[in-house]
């Protein structure tokens, strides 16, 4: 732990000077604000630009035949913590993709947008969008339905926001957890590593 | 009787016991698809290869049999390569379909995955053997690419119900299960397919993409569809029961069920009874449970009373209704004819029992059986019976006929027939209550409370309590593991039991009824 030592001599005399940079700072700030570069925006006529990882209402994707790619595997109700996921199942025509969503309904008020359901969709049906300003009338409308989550108004303009393809969820977390398993703490399971896997050649 | 050492632990066996069978004596888990403890051993997926000193090659543990001196090595490394190579194998047309499957959550191949394997895929997706999908087989769907040809299904139909309904089609890595034609599974035994198939092969329709299984908990109780008594585990949740499983117990029912008690959870969350009410000149009124009880009790002072008793109740609900009838000195039955008469006889070769009872010997044990149903019928056709108090609703129907005196009914189910009883007390069901149940082989089993009961229902033994109490008499028992004890106390063929003490597979009376309490 190599950290820097501030020596703080406490019988220093306390001058007017450093008192009078800070005042000086605020007025800066001040005169900034007044007249320049404001620290608020005039919303919601004005938005900021929101991180392209931003984690904000969700939303589900489509096939290209506009059903739902979601196939009501229930991992996202499985791993969300707030409980919040509502989901029924029902049977689709097409054997090869036999199961769809005839319900998923998000609770907003409950979800605490952490994003595990979206990391935890083996389909990339889940993801969430950038927009951030839950508003409604009722808490009924708050419990978003189906329909609602795929039609997210603001998307064309925005874009999404946190999605499985952002970064390296994808990765297989199995492995990554073995392999720390055995740095930080030398256990190796009686589980195969990736190293048993992979003949000699391809490593 | 030859020694073994499996995993460096010793262990003594009976002569012809399999290795498989050893190790699962010790706990040991020895990873496997074919086999299955109630079906005859095939051996046919090469699963459960274990390292045996001395042999040349692995060994299949499932139908290798324990010599003296055996050294036996379940997870040796050697072992463990054979498990994960087969593994490997099984899965290399296994579709991707864990997200859609019912299986998932309960299926060997993820759990020996899990377990042993944790290999990647060497085999592309669009390179895997596509097989038949979602094929309709009556109460069962099948999904042959999901299948790892273990071969239990057509044992099963072979050996537990001789139906035959399954074969293997095609050859290869094309092989594939199917019924005949796709006919549909017709025996009464159908969700046993979907128990038996260690993998999504063969699923419950009932049970389709209702929930996930690890959203489930589970109860330990036993099916109240006839007197054979088959132990189930009962999978609930948020308060909803979801499915029945059988529960193994090698000398009631093995691993089986059959499908009319599978059914039976369907009826519990419908048309439920929620509220006591009576019925006067004025009609019918709804009112608390407690103000009904004190009316009744009321009508029960210096009454004559008839009681019929219902073989759907446990021993506890049967016991506190007699001490009523023994504190009222009532007339007391619960059948027509002589009782012995079709207790013991089968509907099917199965398990299914004529008697769709799961508690007529409990009944006979606590002397239920005292005065004859049509006795107490006449009785009430030349009204030398005052009041007449119902267990169950199997009489009421009778009863309506000879204009009984004053009637009043337990049940917990909503029905046109109760119109013609005066009171009706909300009673809850086997799947919400403690209890024990006496299989017609005089085994005593418990059953668990699953779900809640509906609000204002109570068990039949409370109503009971609750009358007895009404009627001064000391009723300390708050649960039903107190009714049972002071039921032990009183009935010598239970004296050595108690709802603590039941082993999970239920304790077995011996068959002479002995003294009644």
């Amino acid at each position: 732990m190599a950290g820097r030592i501030v020596v703080v001599d406490r019988n220093q005399k306390v001058g007017v000077s450093p008192l009078l940079l800070g005042m000086g700072l605020t007025f800066m700030n001040f005169l900034r604000s007044l007249f320049g570069r404001h620290a608020t925006i005039e919303y919601p006529e004005k938005r900021r630009t929101i991180s392209g990882r931003y984690r904000g209402i969700h939303l589900l994707t489509v096939r290209e035949d506009d059903t739902p790619k979601c196939v009501a595997c229930y991992m996202c109700a499985t791993i969300c913590p707030a409980e919040c996921i509502h989901i029924e199942a029902g049977e689709r025509e097409e054997k090869t993709i036999e199961k769809y969503p005839t319900r998923f309904e998000i609770d907003l008020l409950r979800c605490v947008y952490c994003g595990f359901c979206v990391d935890a969709c083996p389909e990339e049906a889940i993801m969430m969008s950038r927009e951030n300003d839950l508003v409604g009338t009722s808490r009924a409308e708050l419990i978003i339905d189906r329909d609602r989550l795929i039609a997210r108004g603001r998307l064309a303009e925005e874009g999404p926001g946190y999605r499985p393809s952002d970064h390296d969820v994808r990765r297989p977390v199995r492995i990554a957890a073995l392999e720390r398993l055995e740095r930080e703490h030398g256990i190796v399971p009686r589980m195969p590593t990736r190293s048993d896997l992979i003949p000699p050649s391809q490593t | 009787m030859p020694k073994c050492t499996i995993d460096g632990r010793e262990t003594e066996v009976a002569t012809g016991t399999t290795v498989m069978n050893a190790a699962l004596g010790l706990g040991i888990h020895i990873p496997h698809f074919c086999w299955h403890p109630d079906l005859p051993v095939d051996g046919n997926c090469r699963m459960c290869m274990v390292e045996i000193d001395g042999a040349p090659k692995l060994m299949i543990a499932c139908n290798t049999q324990v010599n003296e001196g055996m050294v036996i090595q379940t997870h040796s490394e050697k072992a463990a390569e054979a498990h994960r190579t087969t593994l490997e194998f099984l899965l290399v047309n296994h579709p991707i379909d864990c997200p859609v499957c019912d299986q998932a959550g309960e299926c060997y191949l993820q759990d020996q995955y899990m377990g042993h394997g944790l290999h990647d895929s060497r085999v592309q997706l669009e390179d895997k053997v596509a097989k038949r999908k979602v094929v309709d087989l009556g109460p069962i769907m099948l999904d042959a690419e999901r299948c790892v040809l273990c071969s239990r299904c057509i044992r099963f139909e072979q050996h537990v119900t001789g139906t035959n309904s399954f074969g293997f089609v095609d050859r290869g890595n094309k092989t594939q299960i199917a019924t005949f034609e796709d006919r549909p599974i017709e025996h009464g035994y159908s969700g046993n397919l979907a128990d038996v198939c260690p993998v999504g092969a063969l699923l419950s329709r009932d049970f389709r993409f209702k929930t996930r299984v690890w959203f489930l908990e589970s109860a330990e109780s036993v099916c109240p569809g006839c007197s054979t008594g088959c132990n189930v585990s009962v999978d609930h949740r948020d308060g909803e029961v979801q499915r029945l499983r059988p529960r193994r117990n090698a000398a009631v029912n093995q691993s089986w069920m059959c499908d009319e008690g599978r059914a039976l959870y369907k009826a519990l969350g419908t048309d439920r009874l929620v509220s006591a009410s009576i019925r006067d000149d004025s009609g019918r009124r709804g009112l608390s449970t407690d103000a009904v009880l004190d009316a009744v009790a009321e009508r029960l002072r210096g009454a004559r009373v008839a009681m019929l008793a219902t073989p759907q109740a446990t021993n506890e609900d049967l016991f506190a209704f007699r001490l009523l009838a023994d504190r009222l000195g009532a007339l007391l039955d619960f059948r027509i004819g002589n009782p012995q008469d079709k207790l013991r006889e089968r509907e099917d070769a199965v398990l299914l029992r004529a008697d769709r009872n799961p508690n007529t010997q409990g009944c006979l044990d606590l002397g239920m059986g005292r005065s004859g149903v049509d006795a107490i019928l006449d009785a009430c056709r030349r009204s030398e019976v005052d009041v007449l108090l119902l267990q169950g609703t199997e009489w009421l129907a009778s009863v309506a006929n000879v204009e009984a005196p004053f009637v009043v009914v337990m049940a917990s189910h909503d029905d046109l027939v109760l119109e013609s009883a005066h009171v009706v007390l909300p009673t809850s069901v086997w799947a919400e209550g403690d209890g024990t149940f006496t299989n017609y082989q005089r085994r005593v089993q418990r059953i668990r409370a699953a779900v809640p009961a509906p609000h204002g229902s109570l068990p039949r033994w409370e109503l009971a309590g609750a009358l007895l109490r009404r009627l001064g008499v000391s009723f300390e028992a708050a649960t039903a593991r107190e009714v049972f004890s002071l039921l032990a106390r009183a009935v010598p063929d239970y004296g050595a039991l108690s709802h603590r003490t039941l082993d999970p597979e239920g304790h077995p009376l011996p068959l002479e009824i002995g003294a009644l309490g």
